[in-house]
């Protein structure tokens, strides 16, 4: 009884918002009469189980309210980064909430690399931020138009009648869409970005504000939905007040980006660790020009001697961080070194500027490697309950550029055990056996891989693993029994009587 | 937490010279070996005083093979 109840309620809530969202962007009543009815029996057997699933995670329809929305889209670069600025409110007549929860449309949930959050705490001058855990929320709402929710975990529960205001950050990648397709060497590059005026929420929003921020002024077009505004490099759309929830205006702008749509398709980082004194780094890239594709020749006259407008969106050079004290640095392909590279050392970073053979235009590809040596000081350490750890940086070295596809290879001296990846985020991780030189049994290497990976990716992270001092004088001990071995053959040479004729 | 790094238990720095300390004395005992093998007789050979000279001569090689390795960038 209890039961039939709830659900009711429930479908009574899901079918009045549902309406809500067809008053936001279509026709009212468009809903044929029937649909109600048919989906009635499915929708009961759908909440039943939901009910079931999502007793923990608390249902959006809590007394969650956004009460204003702040949404800054940085379209700059080749990626794009949004921040966002919501001041949450928890009704009254609520209970406590531990989470809220942020949509995302099917098509940004697959582009999204990260997502941070933050909640600021105090007044003015003395506020803080303290960092909150995201994750996916597997709460259904996909009845409405499939959006993928993130909840947003409040360190302390909000109580009812309590605001805050969290800050949250996602990137996301391959989501400007070149636009045309194919452009020349003396075009510039145009792209697409889409996205929704209004703030795509589970909850009410009482009032809200968009700003999209483009690389130049060239702006080609860009929605209208009013109030919206543009400025300079700046559009705004809105103030745009009691938006429902789930409500989604869609927004086209069209714009000229040319900067460099760096995209490393592959890349292996190898790490050594040789407990003698050095950790050695070895990178494979694949790198490709993820922007417009080239058409036609390519002039190479023309590129030089007029840089400002031919070949406007390729690159032809990189800039990778690397940490100090970087040495041994080498930078080539299957062909041989390449020159073209600059390094600049200094107390913080190292910064090693690469140039490929070519400069990159659209759709090109370049593969290249990049190998450098580290002091063992600096990243391995020991930590208080006997086992050793190495310290390093995630993801890729190169500034701006998006990883599809990175996988990390810890290899660890012969002899380690147990080892145990600390990884901030989910990665697969698997162990492999790699042998290098002077190796009997081969080594403990941890392979993380993650796909989709940006700049704010590059957080430390640790292998723990066990290693008793003694395994390093497997070495020389085998270098000292080899040559021993030859002299032990040379006096049992020079003792044996090898003549045929007789001994006097 | 105060985590402890952990360095080589020899100075980087020192790999070329102790590369070329210990090959020299290796080769130095190796010759010596040699020397003797050839100058002394079967019956006048001691076997303790050959397999001594012997160990000596591979703990200084294999050691400076080591440094050699090291010091030239190969890190085992």
């Amino acid at each position: 009884m209890d039961v039939k109840k709830q659900t009711v309620s429930d479908l009574d809530s899901t079918s009045s918002s549902r309406r809500r969202g067809v008053r936001a962007d279509g026709p009212p009543d468009a809903m044929p009469p029937s649909l109600q009815t048919l989906t009635t029996p499915t929708l009961l057997l759908l909440l039943l189980t939901a009910t079931a699933v999502s007793c923990s995670a608390l249902p959006p329809e809590d007394g969650i309210r956004i009460l204003s929305a702040e949404k800054r889209i940085d379209l700059t670069g080749s990626i794009v980064k949004v921040y966002l600025t919501l001041k949450v409110e928890n009704a009254p007549a609520a209970s406590d909430a531990s989470q809220v929860l942020i949509a995302f449309t099917p098509t940004e949930a697959q582009h999204l690399a990260i997502v941070k959050a933050t909640r600021a705490e105090g007044k003015r001058k003395k506020k803080t931020y303290a960092p909150l855990s995201v994750e996916a929320s597997d709460l259904a709402t996909t009845a409405l138009n499939g959006a993928r929710l993130y909840s947003v975990l409040l360190g302390t529960p909000l109580k009812p009648g309590e605001a805050t205001t969290i800050e949250v950050l996602y990137v996301l990648t391959h989501s400007l869409e070149p636009f045309p397709a194919e452009i020349s060497q003396s075009e510039s590059q145009l792209v697409y970005f889409r996205d929704s005026a209004v703030l795509l929420s589970p909850y009410h929003v009482l009032e809200q504000v968009t700003y999209i921020k483009t690389p130049s002024n060239r702006i080609e077009s860009f929605t209208r939905v009013d109030p919206t505004s543009r400025a300079g490099t700046e559009v705004k759309y809105g103030t745009y007040k009691n938006q429902a929830p789930n409500s989604y205006l869609p927004i086209l702008v069209h714009y000229e980006n040319n900067r460099p749509f760096a995209v490393v398709e592959e890349l292996v980082r190898k790490v050594e660790i040789s407990h003698w004194g050095n950790v050695q780094i070895t990178e494979h890239y694949k790198l490709k020009h993820g922007g417009a594709r080239h058409k036609g020749v390519f002039s190479r006259l023309e590129y030089q001697s007029r840089p400002s407008i031919s070949g406007a969106s390729s690159f032809k050079n990189l800039l990778a961080r690397l940490p100090p004290r970087v040495h041994s640095i080498y930078y080539r392909d299957e062909i041989g070194n390449i020159s073209t590279s600059h390094l600049r050392i200094g107390s913080l970073k190292s910064e090693l500027e690469i140039e490929p053979r070519y400069p990159l235009f659209g759709g090109w590809h370049c593969t290249f490697t990049i190998g450098y040596g580290l002091p063992l000081e600096d990243f391995l350490f020991e930590s208080e309950d006997g086992r050793r750890y190495i310290n390093l940086t995630f993801g890729c070295p190169l500034l701006d550029t998006v990883v599809d596809d990175l996988t990390i290879k810890v290899v660890l001296p012969e002899g380690s055990k147990n080892p145990q990846p600390v990884v901030p985020f989910v990665t697969e991780k698997h162990l492999e056996t790699s042998y290098s030189y002077l190796d009997v049994v081969g080594r403990t290497t941890v392979v993380l891989k993650k796909k989709n990976v940006v700049g704010e990716h590059n957080v430390p992270f640790q292998v723990y693993y066990e290693f008793n001092p003694i395994f390093m004088l497997a070495e020389p001990l085998m270098l000292v029994s080899a040559v021993l071995l030859f002299f032990v053959a040379c006096i049992a040479y020079l003792h044996m009587d090898l003549s045929i004729g007789k001994s006097s | 937490m105060a985590a402890k790094a952990i360095s080589s238990p020899v100075p980087v720095e020192w790999y070329p010279s102790l590369a070329a300390l210990m090959v020299s004395v290796g080769l130095m005992l190796t010759a010596s070996f040699f020397i003797y093998e050839a100058t002394s007789s079967r019956r006048s050979r001691s076997l303790a005083k050959e397999i001594t000279t012997a160990a000596m001569a591979s703990v200084f090689l294999g050691f400076g093979s080591l440094f050699v390795l090291l010091a030239s960038g190969v890190y085992v």
